[in-house]
């Protein structure tokens, strides 16, 4: 026996040795670098009639990613992003949080995606400070999250597949994981089996082509499915549905004073009459509900770069079948101006108005006005570039070459 | 042997077996290899004027088997097409541009009107996105030039507009000393593909907004970097305007560094072949359009350098190296004695090069026309190892 043993690791240790060394003789072909960061440093004050006063030094959202690309044997390319973030503040994702970590193949028309990334709980962008700034308007909420961390609506395992044609329609299919946060606080997720899905089918003109298109930037619709639990406690699952329109359209298309319109309109079907009150962040994501954002932005560039940038947002949340006539409101104002090529000074000013239930969820408040000044750094850089983007000027209008 | 070794030698041997060198002195190679040299422009002739037309275009362009490119390309094609005209020719060039940048053509080497030169801002306005200027000169002096885009130079250039212009002279004392019967236009250039490909896609989309503001009739000097003098110029900067060239505008310098070097705008194994016969003479005129110094070496003969920048040479020279600096041309005649396959490359290794690998770049090749079957013969080794018995064999990586 120990004779067997004692040739069974001689045998290992030789066969770990020779693959180490042909590993280290075969030069490898040295990837494409991205580094993209983003640091957003805020002091926020909550101002007065809005019960309390406060003022905190917030630096949630700080970002980092990194990204690998490189050619493979055949038309297809393979990346490796791993990004961390800093989340907010009273979430219980400790100091640092891993956002990103996926690898990605595609070619001309596909795209598949593995890992976890930013869910499609929203279809565009809005020019916010922080993007969670808007989220009961803006994102489909995770019905297996506590509330608590806004990063569980926004950040979930998702295996995806993409087609692009015509360059602009893209349709997509995926399954995801919304992270579980169980009731007892402090205890760990424990189940990451695929618990929701959806797709995607979207007119989108690459950015490269902003100045190519007349009107329309954007126009998609979507649906997101949850496999989860109409009542707490009761194991049956059932699907509860949600359904997104979104569009970007140019108001001035002009290079250097810039105006557009971003829209989404979010439906939860909900669980149909079942949820006629909201107790806890659990109905509010089984509730019927509308939700719509509007904002309006202008952008001012003098030498071809962002000089400032000034944004209106409108967000209207209502909840159907409920007791109580219920209902949410949100203005928000910000500017923006370039101090310097990855650098920008920022002021956000917040309204919301909260009515029926969900007063009560919110310690009573009705009101919640609160102002952030910022500085933010952002910066996106590659690295040893090697091969062109699907979406360059060249690839898209001289043929593309892979 | 891994994987990746085994599909490197695997396309090697197969590339051999469809390139047999039985072939490259057959019919079909002669007229492939005939493509890889710029045919002269066909001019109309109005009057006593020769007028030619050239467009600009942004192309694909394959610089070596599996390698393909966007550039830019007069009439699609690189390098762009020979303009060849006698000395004191009247000479009418239309050209046209058909891509969202600016264009301009400057003629090296030739005695053109100033407002001919092509030096945008200097000598005349850019050549605007679907507009066309008339270059019109006389042809002088005779000899080997070529032109180019003398917009953003440093990337148009790379990009591939160039091509040569060659002025003949009846009374050509070179033909009177050295009579040949054949001559080859070899055009020299080098490209960092990473560079063009981001530079060109820079460009692209700061034209787009630029044309957009054109065509509103809107100006701005500073956004467009462009200033009506210098006095100008330091009074937006004394204002707080940052030139474009600053730290807090631009990263430290990336400037190209080539990784693919061209002759006729291929690279080994498929740059041109140049054929002689034995006993004849011919002349290879030789033309830097890149921005690094080629060193081109000849084995087995000495070669006679007759023409520097188009310009006779009084008393030639005998070599078998010769320097070919950027923007410079240099002509010379090589005479069939010494029959053979030879190799002809540039002695800085690294312009007979494809990403790095050797050979490639500019190394081609001289072959004797006329050379026998039998002296193709290999080694019996190369039989022994089931490789084609006769040479050339395709080398991708030494």
């Amino acid at each position: 026996m120990m004779k067997k043993i004692l040739y069974t690791t001689i045998l290992s240790l030789f066969v770990w040795l020779v693959s180490a060394g042909v590993r280290q003789s075969y030069a490898q072909v040295m990837p494409e670098f991205e580094l993209a960061a983003r640091g957003v440093m805020s002091v926020n004050g909550q101002l007065a009639n809005s019960h309390t006063s406060s003022a905190t030094n917030d630096f949630s959202d700080s970002s980092v990613l990194l990204g690998l690309r490189e050619k493979l044997y055949n038309d297809f390319r393979g990346r490796l992003v791993v990004g961390f973030q800093f989340p907010d503040a009273r979430s219980n994702l400790g100091q640092i949080f891993f956002h990103q970590v996926f690898v990605q193949l595609d070619d001309h028309t596909n795209n598949f995606l593995l890992g976890r990334t930013r869910l499609y709980s929203r279809l565009i962008d809005f020019p916010t400070l922080r993007d969670d700034d808007a989220l009961d308007f803006t994102d489909v909420l995770n019905p297996f999250s506590n509330g608590i961390n806004t990063q569980d609506s926004q950040y979930g395992n998702i295996i995806q597949y993409a087609h692009v044609f015509d360059q602009r329609f893209w349709i997509r299919a995926y399954g995801t994981h919304y992270t579980q946060n169980p009731t007892i606080l402090g205890m760990q997720e424990t189940n990451f089996s695929t618990n929701g899905g959806g797709g995607v089918f979207e007119y989108l003109v690459p950015g490269s082509q902003i100045w190519n298109r007349p009107v329309l930037q954007q126009l998609g619709v979507g649906t997101n499915i949850f496999s989860t639990r109409r009542y707490p406690g009761i194991d049956k699952k059932e699907v509860l549905t949600s359904l997104q329109a979104s569009t970007i359209i140019n108001l001035k298309r002009d290079p250097v004073n810039f105006i557009d319109l971003r829209h989404q309109t979010l439906w939860n079907l909900g669980f149909s009459d079942d949820v006629n009150q909201l107790h806890n962040f659990f109905d509010v994501t089984r509730a019927r509900s509308v939700a719509t954002y509007t904002t309006f932005r202008f952008l001012h560039s003098k030498l071809e770069v962002p000089t400032y940038q000034l944004a209106l947002g409108f967000g209207y949340k209502t909840f159907t079948g409920l007791k109580q006539k219920t209902n949410e409101f949100q203005v928000i104002a910000n500017g923006f101006y370039r101090i310097g090529e990855n650098f920008d000074v920022g002021l956000q000013y917040e309204f919301k108005h909260l009515n029926g239930d969900l007063q009560q969820l919110n310690s009573g408040r009705s009101t919640i006005n609160s102002l952030k000044l910022a500085v933010i750094f952002s910066t996106d850089f590659l690295f040893n570039k090697q091969f062109d983007n699907r979406n360059s000027l060249l690839n898209l209008e001289h043929g593309y070459i892979n | 042997m891994n994987r990746k070794d085994f599909l490197k030698k695997g396309l090697g041997v197969s590339a051999a077996a469809a390139i047999a060198p039985r072939k490259l002195f057959g019919e079909e190679a002669r007229k492939r290899n005939a493509r890889l040299f710029s045919k002269p422009l066909k001019p109309t002739i109005n009057g006593k004027w020769k007028e030619f037309h050239l467009y600009i275009t942004i192309a694909e362009h394959e610089l070596v088997l599996g390698k393909k490119i966007h550039t830019l390309a007069f009439n699609g094609q690189i390098p762009g097409p020979e303009i060849r005209v006698n000395a004191g020719d009247k000479v009418r060039v239309f050209f046209e541009n058909r891509t969202e940048l600016n264009h301009t053509i400057h003629w090296h080497g030739l005695y053109v009107p100033w407002r001919m030169d092509g030096v945008p801002y200097l000598t005349q306005m850019p050549v605007k996105p679907g507009t066309t200027f008339v270059y019109e000169f006389e042809a002088k002096p005779f000899g080997t030039h070529f032109y180019h885009c003398h917009w953003s130079t440093m990337l148009h250039m790379q990009s591939g507009m160039f091509g040569a212009i060659i002025i003949d002279d009846p009374d050509d004392p070179i033909k009177k000393e050295f009579p040949y019967d054949r001559d080859y236009t070899l055009v020299y250039s080098q490209h960092d593909v990473n560079f063009m490909r981001e530079s060109l896609n820079d460009m692209l989309n700061r034209m787009k907004q630029r044309m957009y503001l054109m065509k509103k009739g809107e100006f701005d000097p500073e956004r467009f970097g462009i200033f009506d003098n210098y006095d100008q110029l330091k009074k937006y900067v004394d204002a707080g305007y940052q030139p474009p060239y600053l730290n807090n505008r631009r990263s430290p310098a990336g400037l190209p560094v080539a990784n693919y070097f061209l002759v006729n705008g291929k690279a080994y194994p498929n740059s041109p072949v140049i054929y002689i016969k034995e006993g004849e003479r011919i002349r290879l005129r030789m033309i830097n359009a890149g921005m690094k110094e080629h060193y081109l070496h000849l084995h087995g003969h000495d070669f006679w350098e007759v023409a520097d920048d188009g310009r006779p040479i009084k008393y030639p020279r005998q070599m078998n190296t010769v320097r070919l600096s950027p923007g410079k041309t240099s002509d010379i005649i090589i005479e069939g004695n010494n029959r053979g396959l030879w190799a002809f490359h540039d002695h800085d290794s690294r312009g007979s090069t494809n990403n790095g690998l050797y050979p490639g770049g500019t190394f081609t090749f001289l072959a004797y026309e006329d050379l026998p079957d039998h002296e193709r013969e290999t080694e019996m080794m190369m039989g022994n190892m089931k490789m084609k018995k006769t040479l050339p064999i395709i080398d991708l990586d030494e």
